[in-house]
């Protein structure tokens, strides 16, 4: 049984509901798997910003911005959607860290932002085929971004987005290196 | 059909969602709070670790804005009996402002395809559309085509910068040809102002004293100003060009400096 | 040397222009103020509505037909002091007030729910009219005494009859019931009517008479 600890547990400058959130986290964690766990969510109301990140792998702790959680049609009111695809991709972000194949990447701290990009594509990818990440063309926008508008940055984001946890960290440091290296 | 139509009866598609200017004030978030690590939001570039995702929502507010500034110029149109009120040539000007405003309206949509945004992600404010309602056509000159207009000058050229650093070649296309076309509605602006108010300087005041408001309006927590932390850069160059005196300029560089100082953390 | 002044014709054998045109300078500058006075209520027209539809392709194509409209007005307004008007104004006004009731019947769909009305009016009735009364003018002038009339026109024409395409394009695009076409249709015939009153854009004669008078014998 998912036990989701929130804080606060009651908002004050925004419409959220805690509950919702609660469940909406305790139904995202099912269905990656971590259905057992312990997680605590702690989100920053003060800020309309949408950062998001993993402060502690364990115990699970996920921290984001209220941006992060809000609907974007409609500002301080919870985005039901936008808030399970931060919880998802933060988690599947511990799950990979947690597999041997994730065992060299560098701390969230040291990754370079087309790193950072370039796994999470990866990571919206998997979560796109499970019905838990949407706007494919956001993510590729932000990976060329990162990676340059070419051809052969487009091949990679393809490449990220349609692998189904089949790649390493090596794998993503060759695939972004190797785009950035066609860069002028 | 009536002249003055009011901004709560904009036609909309159901993917359009309206966020009204008492929301968007009494948001006690603010706009560049960095929430409680007191961060507070810097010039819009591609190497802001959100950079891609702020131009994704800043051009959908573009994109809202030119819908509103094409439905504003064609009010001019109707709204005022041509002579009596306003010269015929200054109907000429509105009229190529709604072309000009329709192919932005075309451009964003392609630029909104390009950067992974949907018609109607983001909330409509209606702001651009009231100053446009002014029943004086001079405020609504000064109100939409100097200072929105001059917002957008100083956002497209933003932008450009922002295409050219992160190499879309896409982003910087557009906005180019964007920002050429907005220098001249903010040239508009300013030769129809001096024009209509060169016998009337109370009218003068009134329409800089309006122009004033709406330019303090969008200097909110900093918006757009000339320091680094402004995500959105005054651009003196091309305000020149479109008939801003360095007084005018330097006004609201001031304007912005003292909206910034206003910021509660 | 001889060879250099050598006469030629004026008019090249395949320059089959011929003098006469159907309205002396007069009757082309009444003519002229009332199409610049259409161009005017209708691109004032066409903004307004711009605010008022919902549809976003709809909202577009307006806004860049008011200005194709404001173009002819402008173009209009420019030929006008060409032919002897040094005061536009003056000749800028309706033929009679029935083309006035047209126009105002025709500007009077606001709701958002009437595209369908608004862009019948426009396209189904008004620039019909126009592409007729200018093709009239046209083919009726003198391409000796008034190439710049016919070249506007040919200008004005090339708008008109795009504009009048993708306003249809649109029409066709939305009409998807029986109730629909209904209201087309209603809304046409009432504008037809008033514009049959008014006699054209221009009045009695805007596209001429195609009818002969024939005097029985006694």
């Amino acid at each position: 049984m998912t036990e989701i600890q929130i804080e606060p547990n009651s908002f004050e400058m925004v419409f959220f509901d805690a509950e919702k959130i609660v469940n909406l986290a305790s139904e995202v964690a099912q269905k990656l798997g971590l259905g057992n766990e312990q997680i605590k969510l702690r989100i920053d109301e003060t800020s309309s910003m949408g950062r998001s990140r993993v402060e502690s792998y364990e115990p699970i702790i996920l921290a984001a911005d209220g941006g992060a959680f809000e609907n974007t049609q409609r500002p301080r009111y919870l985005g039901e959607t936008r808030t399970s695809e931060t919880i998802a991709r933060l988690l599947m972000r511990i799950i990979d860290r947690r597999s041997p194949e994730f065992a060299n990447a560098p701390e969230d701290d040291l990754l370079d932002l087309p790193l950072r990009v370039a796994w999470d594509t990866y990571t919206a990818g998997r979560l796109n085929l499970l019905g838990l990440s949407t706007q494919m063309k956001r993510r590729q926008y932000q990976f060329r971004n990162r990676h340059g508008f070419s051809d052969a940055a487009d091949e990679a984001f393809t490449y990220l987005w349609e692998s189904p946890n089949e790649l390493a960290w090596a794998d993503i440091e060759r695939i972004s290196a190797g785009c950035r290296a066609t860069l002028v | 059909m009536r002249k003055i139509f009011p901004a709560e009866e904009l036609a909309r598609d159901s993917r359009f969602v309206r966020q009204s200017n008492e929301d968007r004030m009494n948001d006690p978030r603010g706009a560049r709070v960095g929430g409680s690590t007191g961060e507070k939001l810097s010039k819009l570039t591609p190497n802001l670790p959100n950079g891609p995702d702020r131009a994704r929502a800043l051009m959908h507010g573009i994109f809202v804005g030119e819908i509103q500034a094409l439905e504003g110029a064609g009010r001019t149109c109707y709204d005022f009996e041509t002579i009596t009120d306003v010269p015929f040539a200054m109907k000429l000007d509105m009229a190529r402002q709604c072309w000009d405003e329709a192919r932005h309206c075309e451009i964003s949509v392609a630029l909104a395809e390009h950067m992974g945004t949907e018609i109607g992600e983001f909330a409509e404010n209606t702001l651009l559309y009231q100053a446009a309602c002014n029943p004086d056509p001079v405020l609504r000159l000064t109100g939409v085509n100097r200072a929105l207009e001059g917002l957008a000058i100083d956002v497209f050229n933003t932008m450009k910068e922002f295409g050219s650093i992160a190499g879309d070649p896409v982003l910087e296309f557009c906005e180019d040809w964007m920002l050429a076309d907005e220098v001249t509605h903010v040239k508009m602006g300013s030769d129809w102002l001096r024009e209509l108010t060169l016998n009337d300087k109370e009218r003068l005041t009134k329409a800089l004293e309006f122009q004033k408001v709406v330019d303090r309006l969008f200097s909110f927590n900093g918006f757009r100003g000339e320091d680094d932390e402004n995500p959105i850069q005054l651009t003196r160059r091309f305000r020149e060009l479109a008939g801003f005196s360095d007084e005018e300029i330097d006004d609201i560089a001031q304007m912005s400096r003292e909206a910034a100082a206003e910021i509660v953390h | 040397m001889a060879e250099v002044k050598r006469p030629r014709e004026p008019f090249a054998p395949w320059d089959r222009r011929v003098l006469p045109g159907l309205f002396d300078v007069e009757e082309t500058a009444r003519r002229v103020g009332n199409y610049k006075w259409v161009e005017t209520k209708l691109f004032e027209t066409l903004g307004g509505w711009i605010a008022t539809v919902p549809e976003l392709d709809v909202k577009l194509r307006l806004g860049t037909h008011c200005y194709h409209h404001a173009w002819h007005a402008e173009l209009f307004d420019k030929r006008l002091p060409e032919l002897r008007e040094m005061n536009p104004e003056r000749l800028a006004i309706p033929p009679n007030e029935n083309l006035v009731e047209f126009m105002k019947a025709m500007s009077e769909p606001e709701a958002p729910g009437l595209t369908i009305e608004k862009l019948v009016g426009a396209y189904r009735v008004l620039l019909p009219h126009k592409i007729a009364a200018y093709t009239y003018h046209r083919n009726g002038t003198s391409e000796v005494t008034d190439m710049p009339t016919i070249r506007m026109l040919d200008f004005v024409l090339q708008d008109e009859i795009n504009d009048w395409r993708e306003g249809e394009m649109l029409l066709k695009s939305i009409i998807e019931t029986d109730e629909e076409i209904e209201r087309a249709t209603t809304h046409q015939d009432r504008l037809e009517k008033l514009m049959l009153a008014s006699g054209g854009i221009a009045g009695r004669g805007s596209i001429g008479n195609a009818y002969i008078d024939i005097t029985e014998e006694k």
